[in-house]
């Protein structure tokens, strides 16, 4: 079965995952723009991150046959920082135009602070001008009050809901997404977060309607075969097989290719034959060479 | 037909096939992206142009007199992205044209510095554009440096010895095809051929095979 991983940060990921991900079936990821770890100090800096976003890690999937796409925005953390929040504003209309770029995120709240807020709603006017659907981040601190505020927010924005992915829910979260047109994700994480378990119990309780599952895996102690590992595990708890396709491949297929720019349809096929060692990502293995 | 560089490469003529090819393709699409401001059509190029860039035979003949080695390559993108560059460098005065060249290329995804590699040779002045073919080669993404190092009379045409035979040395270790190099064999030089008997030296003591092609960038090779 083919599957996305709809929120990863490959950049901090090396080539072993990216192999094990197609090894597992992953064939398109998403990777939001969010924070690298600790605090940026330019502006210029967010700007060679969002570059390597739809340059360098785009290709880097690609040799692994993997199709990348990206969000991009002013994360809700780095929003707090006055140095470069107005700079990384001024940035977004440009690289919000560029293709392979498929929603304005990760926005939302982080300590749910005024400043958070504004740059919150500046970006899902931008999502509207530029056409974008929105990637919502809630906060891990008092993340029902968070996304409540979140939810608040896209409905006094009048934006419309279908292009809003609120990501990281939880028990406590999910029925309030539910009960409006917004699509929720969920992150499945090794210690923290939601797992497996949960995930699976969540699915029986509440089918599989606008379901979005992520490893969210990033720089620490995180998982890039969340998705496979939580397919298998609702496989094995009964959940029927459409339910399953649905919610790791049509349901975040449908949410992202409301950008218009999810071009999954003309696939290039892996020749890592024109990768030799040096300046490459092979180092003299064998090549990969797909017909 | 071996492309040359043109002297003084006169825009209209490309200008003319490129939009009449996109007129052809689409007419929407182009339409849209003509109306856009630069930054902004440049970048959305990519989406609203997809496919390639089925250029007749006579227009491809006028594209390669121009200094396109392989029209049959670029993309419908390419072509839009190209027919927008000329058009914007034709309205700025040329001392500007550099500065625009050089964040036009920092600030692209790879399918902008691809159309941008590939447009050099039809550019104005191209040979004022060096400093972004040298920063092309050392680009990890090999769609973009093959963008230069293949079948683009740019490199040949306007790239001093030490950056042209790093190029080639790279389209070795890379497994590109030396074939590809348009000009290769008007630029051999004592160097290149040092550095590629060099790099064949190395790959036998590491019992590793030899490129069949390294020939082609020896001095005594046939022409």
């Amino acid at each position: 079965m083919k599957m996305v991983d709809p929120h990863i940060h490959m950049t901090s990921r090396t080539t072993d995952d990216y192999e094990a991900m197609r090894d597992a079936g992953i064939a398109v990821v998403v990777e939001p723009a969010f924070w690298q770890g600790q605090p940026r100090t330019h502006v210029g800096t967010f700007e060679d991150y969002f570059l390597s976003l739809i340059g360098w890690e785009r290709f880097r999937a690609r040799q692994f046959g993997i199709r990348h796409f990206c969000t991009i925005g002013l994360n809700p953390k780095e929003a707090n920082n006055a140095d470069v929040a107005e700079g990384v504003m001024d940035l977004l209309p440009r690289y919000l135009e560029k293709d392979g770029v498929v929603a304005v995120g990760e926005i939302g709240y982080d300590d749910q602070t005024p400043v958070e807020e504004r740059y919150f709603g500046e970006q899902i006017e931008l999502a509207r001008a530029h056409d974008l659907p929105v990637l919502i981040h809630t906060p891990h601190r008092d993340k029902k009050k968070g996304t409540e505020r979140s939810l608040a927010l896209v409905r006094e924005c009048r934006f419309p809901e279908e292009r809003v992915l609120i990501d990281h829910n939880t028990e406590e979260t999910l029925p309030l997404v539910l009960d409006t047109g917004c699509w929720a994700g969920h992150s499945i994480y090794p210690h923290t977060k939601m797992d497996e378990d949960r995930m699976v119990a969540l699915v029986k309780a509440y089918g599989a309607a606008r379901i979005i599952i992520n490893s969210a895996a990033d720089w620490g102690v995180s998982d890039p075969l969340k998705v496979p590992k939580t397919a298998r595990l609702m496989r094995d708890a009964g959940i029927p097989e459409a339910q399953i396709e649905t919610i790791v491949w049509h349901n975040p297929i449908a949410f992202f290719g409301q950008s218009g720019r999810l071009d999954i349809d003309t696939p290039a096929p892996v020749d890592q034959r024109q990768l030799w060692e040096g300046n490459s990502v092979l180092r003299g293995q064998n090549p990969v060479i797909e017909a | 037909m071996e492309a040359a560089l043109s002297e003084h490469p006169h825009p209209e003529p490309v200008l003319r096939i490129l939009d009449a090819l996109l007129t052809r393709r689409a007419p929407d699409a182009w339409a849209r992206l003509q109306a856009l401001d630069f930054g902004a059509a440049y970048a959305g190029t990519g989406r609203r142009c997809p496919g390639p860039a089925p250029f007749t035979v006579e227009e491809t003949e006028v594209l390669m007199r121009a200094g396109v080695a392989a029209p049959n390559t670029w993309t419908l993108a390419d072509a839009a992205r190209t027919a927008l560059l000329l058009r914007r460098l034709a309205d700025h005065p040329a001392e500007t044209h550099p500065s625009v060249l050089r964040h036009l290329y920092r600030t692209g995804d790879a399918g902008e510095r691809i159309a941008l590699l590939r447009a050099l040779p039809l550019l104005p002045m191209p040979e004022r554009f060096a400093d972004i073919a040298i920063e092309a080669c050392r680009t990890h993404v090999q769609d973009v440096f093959e963008a230069l190092a293949c079948d683009n009379a740019y490199p040949a045409a306007c790239l001093a010895d030490a950056p042209f035979n790093q190029m080639v040395l790279k389209a070795l270790f890379t497994g590109v095809p030396l074939a590809r190099i348009h000009g290769l064999g008007q630029r051999r030089n004592a160097d290149l051929a040092r550095m590629a008997a060099a790099y064949a030296s190395e790959r036998r003591a590491a019992g590793r095979p030899v490129p069949d092609d390294l020939a082609l960038a020896l001095e005594d090779a046939a022409p």
